[in-house]
């Protein structure tokens, strides 16, 4: 029992007990304190999320165009969902872009983050510029890179300029090189968010048990493999789960930089969601890929837990 | 005139063009007819002498509402519009959403038909318009084909003009590297002039591939010539389901044609991937000669240069037989039904669609529905005015297509078929499938 639970129940006597009463009163002050004090964020956090979340996906088994009636549909939405090839393809795009993020970013963020944690004297100017991209608007800086890859921008002009031509190319509207134009911005901005993250979880790894491990005549990749790794086991959970999150519902960089074009080849789910829900008014064909989304991004992070998870922590 | 005056001067030009290009492919397709009901305001006498007026401008220049807006103030004495500007951009999403949300204008600007994501007769059909009882207004709208602007046999919109879809044609500029089109121009006669401009080192036709209502009107001016020429009622037919996009010539013709153009290098280099911005850099430096629009881009670019550019507008030749135009009135006026003063914006409404309205509003687009005398075309569309009055005159092809996504599916069919990674056969199946 813990302390508190023992002084609540010391200091609620049964009816009558008059002797008590201003411990009982203070006693009930701070119990439904903290129950009252929890009461707006949970009705706020149920009411914007879970009510509207459920309402989303009562309109999935829907055919509602987000005016007048509807009728039920039964699973009608998400069997088109599958049977639709371009709805396929920005499937294929999303779990593409996520888990090039997720292994690209972590990849770079950790090098970057071993790079910069402690010997360099500059290493705090270059944690500044590595992270500078995280604080900036995605909108903001897509339209930059989309710029960049323009048929007429710097990028084929920097080509040009050292003589090759030849890989002049309309970056954005080539189906094959265009996703990857988007996870070469989606990576770039997010390094320095997942570099804090590793920095973070390397300040936790005392330079002692690497120095023992350097003694005992363990190199660099075995102290990296067997020290370090282990010790920032919950800063790659961290890093990983919300980079796989974030790569799953990725929206903005997609619109502004291709629009999901050329001709829906960079569309993913997130997009067609917006497509199908407000261009196309199919609310509750949006509302069934959006739902398909959530569970999607459900699985794979449970998955992804289940993977990075800490198991020197299982049994204690 | 110094060369950097010059350059100011088309660069202003350029930008507004573009803004201009931006609205005017924003409004360029409406939908089809339907049956039902819809709910109305009522009407009283004590009904406040006021309203808002939603809309967006392309420039400073493209004013035509907030005018048409100013002239009924001067009408009528004591009544006060509140203009409510909104971003290009985004106006279509924008009104959409107040509307469905139950928080509309008491008046706005929007598509006529179906098929765009502000389009009328979906708000019609669920009560959110208010019916125009006026019948002057249904009379002065039959020119432009009544079908768009009603839903169960009432009326809910007002058109703000008529247009023809077509080239945005720097004919001057052309001139100069030896091109001159014409509307008795053939199809060679366009590729020949792609040839030239390619041998001066520039475009004929500038084309935002990247932004798929770009490739798709030029699409849809094509098929004008191609499908709706001889066959005028082809969207009847695919909506009995008698004929179908891919196996109608004219539609493999259209499309083919654009392959044809790209080939030839008619289109910017980098066409494909390129977005309205890259039409403000190409018209800026006189990279290429023309662009596919409506035809109100056109005077609202002339304009905005102060005088300085004389766009004119022209239909693209048709690659086989004759050349049809593509005229529509699709961008329209409608109001709320939750409109406090139904009475007083019907009037509005009733103002706009007469002759008085009209002449102020249809600067914005092209000229008044149902202008038949040639001599009242506006000095934009001079080039035109035979097509315009002869009988080779097609309405948009997208108005009477059953949802927005056939034509944007087009757009992005066109993008693919440029970047190779469609075939035409494959974009006509697609559209098939929209259909429905």
């Amino acid at each position: 029992m813990s302390a508190t639970q023992s002084r609540v129940r010391a200091t609620a006597p049964g009816r009558g007990a008059t002797a008590q009463i201003p411990s009982r009163r203070r006693s009930k002050r701070v119990g439904y304190g903290y129950w009252w004090w929890s009461l707006p964020a949970l009705v706020l956090t149920i009411v914007t999320v879970y009510i509207t979340t459920a309402s989303g996906a009562f309109f999935a088994f829907t055919n509602w165009t987000g005016v007048g009636t509807f009728d039920f549909v039964g699973i009608t939405n998400f069997v088109n969902i599958f049977k639709t090839p371009e709805l396929i393809g920005a499937l294929v795009n999303t779990l593409v872009l996520a888990f090039g993020f997720v292994v690209l970013t972590n990849v770079f963020g950790l090098l970057f983050a071993l790079a910069l944690n402690r010997t360099l004297k500059t290493r705090y100017l270059l944690r500044t510029l590595v992270f500078m991209p995280v604080v900036l608007s995605p909108v903001a800086v897509s339209f930059i890179w989309k710029f960049i890859f323009d048929f007429n921008g710097p990028l084929n002009q920097i080509l040009g300029a050292v003589g090759l031509k030849s890989l002049q190319t309309a970056w954005l509207a080539s189906p094959s090189l265009a996703i990857v134009c988007i996870l070469v911005v989606l990576v770039w901005q997010s390094i320095g968010f997942v570099m804090v993250t590793y920095l973070a979880g390397l300040a936790t790894v005392p330079p002692e048990l690497e120095e023992a491990a350097a003694l005992d005549g363990a190199g660099v990749w075995r102290r990296f493999r067997s020290v370090t790794v282990p010790m920032i086991q919950p800063s790659i959970a961290i890093a990983t789960t919300l980079t796989l999150i974030q790569g799953l519902r990725v929206f903005d960089q997609v619109m502004a930089l291709t629009g999901g074009g050329p001709s829906h080849a960079t569309e993913t789910l997130a997009t067609e969601i917006y497509n199908q829900t407000f261009t196309y008014q199919q609310f509750g064909f949006g509302a069934a890929m959006a739902l398909v989304l959530s569970v999607l991004i459900l699985v794979f992070t449970v998955v992804q837990q289940s993977i990075t998870r800490d198991r020197s922590q299982i049994g204690d | 005139m110094s060369q950097s005056t010059t350059t100011r001067i088309r660069r202003a030009a350029a930008i507004a063009a573009v803004a201009a290009v931006g609205v005017s492919l924003a409004a360029c397709s409406g939908g089809a007819s339907g049956s039902g009901s819809g709910s109305g305001g009522g009407s009283s006498a004590k009904e406040p002498q006021s309203f808002t007026f939603a809309f967006s401008e392309a420039n400073t220049k493209d004013n035509s509402l907030e005018q048409v807006a100013t002239a009924f103030e001067k009408l009528h004495k004591g009544v006060k519009i509140t203009i409510q500007k909104l971003p290009a951009e985004s106006v279509g999403q924008a009104i959409a959403t107040r509307v469905q949300g139950g928080n509309a204008p008491d008046v706005f600007a929007a598509e006529s038909g179906i098929g765009q994501v502000n389009a009328i007769q979906p708000w019609a059909k669920a009560g959110l318009l208010l019916p125009i009882t006026d019948p002057a207004v249904t009379t002065a709208l039959k020119p432009a084909g009544l079908s768009q602007f009603q839903y169960g046999g009432k009326t809910y919109a007002v058109s703000r003009g008529s247009g023809l879809n077509g080239i945005i044609w720097n004919a001057d500029a052309a001139k100069s590297i030896g091109v001159n089109l014409t509307d008795s121009s053939t199809f060679q006669d366009v590729l020949s002039g792609c040839a030239a401009a390619k041998a001066k080192g520039k475009s004929l036709f500038g084309l935002a591939g990247a932004v798929p209502p770009n490739p798709g009107i030029l699409a849809q001016i094509i098929a004008t010539s191609t499908v709706y020429g001889p066959d005028q009622n082809w969207n009847t037919e695919r909506a009995a389901g008698k004929v179908k996009f891919a196996t109608t010539a004219g539609w493999k013709q259209a499309l083919e044609a654009i392959q044809t153009m790209y080939k030839q290098g008619c289109f910017q280099p980098g066409a494909t991937g390129a977005g309205f911005d890259a039409l403000t850099n190409g018209a800026s430096s006189g990279q290429f000669f023309g662009f596919f629009a409506p035809g109100g881009a056109a005077a609202s670019v002339n304009a905005a240069s102060g005088g300085h550019v004389h766009l004119t507008v022209l239909p693209l030749p048709s690659p086989s037989g004759t050349t049809y135009a593509s005229v529509s009135s699709d961008q329209v006026v409608a109001a709320s039904a939750k409109t406090k003063s139904p009475k007083l914006v019907q009037q509005f409404l009733s103002y706009i669609a007469g002759p008085d309205g009209q002449k102020v509003v249809s600067v914005g687009v092209g000229y008044p529905v149902g202008t038949k005398d040639a001599s009242a075309l506006p000095d934009t569309y001079k080039p035109v005015a035979s097509i315009l009055t002869s009988p080779n005159v097609r309405s948009f092809p997208s108005i009477e297509w059953t949802n927005g996504k056939i034509s944007n599916d087009l757009g992005a069919g066109v993008q693919g078929i440029l970047t190779g990674q469609k075939t035409v056969a494959q974009v006509l199946d697609q559209l098939d499938t929209d259909w429905g």
